[in-house]
């Protein structure tokens, strides 16, 4: 049979541009700073997960190039044959330390973690039990088990303890999933009632910490310190992509679950080791956080004082207790003209619209940014209002 | 481009309710006599108020309908231009057939919805004509409103047909139900199931990039919980399957290759059915025969009635034989949003008290997938 092959690529691009669902990407031509050149105009950053502004961080900058200028640019392997250097053990020791658990396994990325390590704690005649708003990543994750799956109500624990009712009856293992902080309304799961509920019925929990890990807790030591839970959630997952400033996803919990996950998660088997930069930046991000607890401190008055003043001026912003700002619109069609006129004005944030949140809560979701001060908060903020106002948001 | 709106208001709708009728089928004269008022012209005007004022500014529709009450007063009252008159009705008084003239009639016209003020009486009147070809929405005037075609209340009728003219929801799968009004006026209530009409529903989405969701069609939902059936169908292959009544269960059925009844309970045995269109006796029968059962059931739009609506084959004995571990209930994603709560209407307090201390049950919405749901 004769066929174009490659057709398919084209025409569904197309179909994207046409939907309007394509990405256009921005393009930075700054680093990532609290004040970047996008596309060639200068904004206030309000839309990158550098929570502590770390990545531009002299220590990092300098455990980066000193890394690299030591072990080379790249490892040579995949961690399990001959690409684990002292320097990958030295970080998973270290973070261990700081998240106060047994052990920590670093993967290559946050994805590769939730997508390697979810399909093989579970399997056919088990259960995944899941918050109706997890994360992407965790759902694909999920997709990849044979275990059954069921959803409950968003931090319904009532509705939980119902599915770990029935799940008891029905199932060999259970594993609760939740986000730590839901990266669309930054609001917290309570995980002490999770984990509380799933000892009872001996199921695992799992916590996908990525916009929590540098941000909630004593130091920004994560979910599991934001609870007094450390070593006591089953699977503690975090990122060094967002509040850590480098890149890299992350485990902690129990030295057997370390051993099984990087014995049994194929996508930490079969692709590349971090290069030395990344790991010698990720030493230093920990080293920071242990010793310079001002950048939290920053981040959460600067969140504190942006949440303050956006209410102050009649703005809704939902139900976020972290540095995770909604600014509620309402119609996805405001949202977007919401954004685009910010952008216009200088500041960069990203519309959240329907269906990705219910379709009369549009809005526009702003992260907040340690290295941000209060002159650029002022900024930002007489930009909303006015736009607010004319929106008739506010 | 132009959505083209059928619009039918029964101008005698609702009217027996207000004079202690349960319904005005057949006895519009005697509704009258007891000085019952008409309701549903009010209940369209509100609708059509709500709509002008909150939604229509760039909805673009060409409005078809018939005379005077039955449609072109409303729309006339309210403002509303781009009107066409397609029927006219000849008598003082409007009947089921002017209701079922007037469909026919739609339908050659091609509408992409037909939009009626009036009760489950009207929707079954119309869905008699309409089937499944064209979609139906309710604006809620009638006395009963069992059906799942009805918006919550008049606002809610005119924001659903906003979001439909904008390509924001979608053609799913509604229940026609109404009370057998000849038996209730002899004391006996029945709510029947008269069949599967199209609806307006939330449309059913996965994200497949990170901020990219697709919708999914019904079909491609009903096809992942036909193979979760079957699924179970191999897992419990001791035990005998009975299927519910309604399109979601109707689908699955012709899955497997079976045409079973889609209004009456069906029996199957690894895969092959063994009972059609079963009564309670021929059931009762089957469950001597077969010690172990499961039961597929898939609630009512909206209402959430599981039993008691259109299965009153299923009896408590029935029900209380199979135990209530063994029902499953299945539902696409979109019908459990307009379905907060399920419900139970056995005719047996106590045993519908058992699935209300129950407090909750998992649907399932997917390939091995399922959520929890009230009872109530």
């Amino acid at each position: 049979m004769k066929r174009n092959s490659n057709a398919f690529l084209k025409n569904e691009y197309e179909e994207l541009v046409k939907k309007d669902f394509d990405w256009k990407l921005r393009i930075l031509q700054s680093g990532s700073t609290p004040h970047s050149i996008v596309d060639g105009k200068e904004v206030i950053m309000l839309c990158s997960n550098n929570y502590l502004n770390l990545s531009n961080h002299p220590k990092l900058i300098k455990g980066a190039i000193e890394a690299a200028r030591k072990y080379g640019a790249g490892s040579g392997s995949v961690r399990a044959i001959a690409g684990t250097m002292e320097l990958h053990m030295e970080v998973e020791r270290k973070l261990a330390k700081f998240k106060g658990t047994e052990s920590t396994l670093i993967y290559q990325t946050g994805f590769a973690a939730n997508a390697g390590l979810i399909p093989q704690l579970v399997g056919k005649g088990d259960i995944i039990i899941s918050d109706e708003l997890n994360h992407g990543s965790i759902i694909d994750g999920v997709r990849l088990t044979k275990a059954d799956r069921a959803v409950y109500k968003h931090k319904d624990m009532g509705e939980l303890e119902k599915v770990l009712i029935d799940a008891d009856k029905k199932y060999d293992r259970i594993l609760v999933i939740t986000d730590g902080v839901f990266s669309m309304d930054g609001d917290i799961a309570p995980m002490d009632k999770i984990v509380e509920l799933s000892k009872e019925f001996g199921a695992m929990t799992y916590v996908d910490d990525a916009h929590g890990e540098g941000v909630i807790g004593p130091d920004g030591r994560g979910i599991g310190a934001h609870y007094g839970l450390e070593g006591k959630i089953d699977v503690e997952m975090g990122t060094f992509s967002k509040a850590f400033g480098v890149v890299g996803g992350l485990i902690a919990g129990s030295q057997d679950l370390v051993n099984f996950a990087y014995n049994k998660s194929r996508t930490w088997l079969l692709s590349g080791s971090h290069p030395p930069a990344v790991a010698g930046a990720q030493y230093a991000a920990i080293d920071v956080l242990e010793t310079e607890p001002e950048h939290v401190n920053n981040l959460w008055q600067n969140t504190k004082y942006f949440k303050k003043e956006l209410n102050n001026m009649g703005f809704d912003t939902g139900e976020s207790e972290t540095p995770i700002t909604p600014v509620m619109v309402g119609e996805s069609s405001v949202a977007k003209e919401l954004s685009d006129t910010l952008f216009k004005g200088g500041v960069f944030a990203l519309p959240i619209i329907f269906p990705m949140v219910p379709r009369d809560k549009a809005r526009i979701r702003t992260m907040m940014n340690a290295g941000l001060k209060k002159d650029d908060l002022d900024e930002a903020l007489k930009l909303f209002e006015k736009l607010g106002k004319k929106l008739n948001i506010i | 481009m132009y959505t083209k709106i059928g619009f039918i208001v029964n101008p005698i709708s609702g009217m027996g309710g207000r004079v202690g009728l349960k319904g005005t089928d057949g006895v519009f004269e005697k509704a009258l006599q007891l000085g019952a008022k008409k309701i549903s012209p009010i209940k369209a005007k509100s609708m059509l108020n709500h709509y002008i004022s909150n939604y229509s500014k760039n909805d673009k529709i060409k409005w078809l309908t018939c005379s005077k009450e039955m449609g072109e007063n409303e729309l006339k009252k309210t403002g509303i231009k781009n009107i066409e008159i397609v029927y006219i009705f000849k008598k003082e008084n409007t009947n089921s057939q002017d209701t079922k003239k007037a469909c026919k009639i739609l339908m050659e016209n091609k509408v992409d919805l037909i939009l009626f003020c009036g009760g489950d009486g009207t929707a079954r009147d119309i869905y008699k004509i309409i089937g499944n070809k064209i979609p139906i929405l309710g604006i809620p005037s009638g006395v009963k409103m069992h059906s799942g075609v009805f918006g919550v209340n008049t606002d809610a009728t005119a924001k659903i047909l906003h979001e439909f003219v904008n390509h924001r929801l979608v053609v799913g799968e509604v229940e026609i139900l109404d009370v057998d009004e000849t038996l209730y006026r002899k004391g006996e209530w029945k709510i029947r199931f008269f069949g599967t009409a199209k609806g307006i529903v939330e449309p059913t989405f996965v994200q497949v990039g990170k901020t990219v969701y697709e919708s999914v069609s019904d079909e491609d939902i009903k096809n992942e919980l036909s193979e979760h059936i079957e699924d179970e169908i191999e897992k419990y292959n001791d035990y005998l399957f009975l299927f519910g009544p309604g399109g979601t269960i109707d689908y699955i059925s012709r899955n497997l290759g079976h045409h079973n009844s889609i209004l009456g309970i069906d029996a199957i045995y690894n895969k092959e059915l063994v009972g059609k269109d079963l009564n309670e006796k021929k059931i009762l029968d089957l469950l001597k025969e077969y010690e172990r059962v499961k039961l597929v059931l898939s609630p009512i739009g909206a209402q959430g009635f599981i039993l008691g609506r259109g299965n009153l084959q299923l009896s408590p004995k029935i029900i209380k034989k199979i135990g209530i571990d063994n029902i499953i209930v299945i539902s696409t994603p979109s019908k459990l949003i307009s379905t907060p709560i399920i419900r139970v209407d056995t005719g047996d307090k106590n045993l519908d008290d058992t699935f209300k201390k129950e407090e909750f049950i998992m649907v399932v919405i997917g390939y091995r997938l399922s959520r929890v749901v009230k009872v109530g």
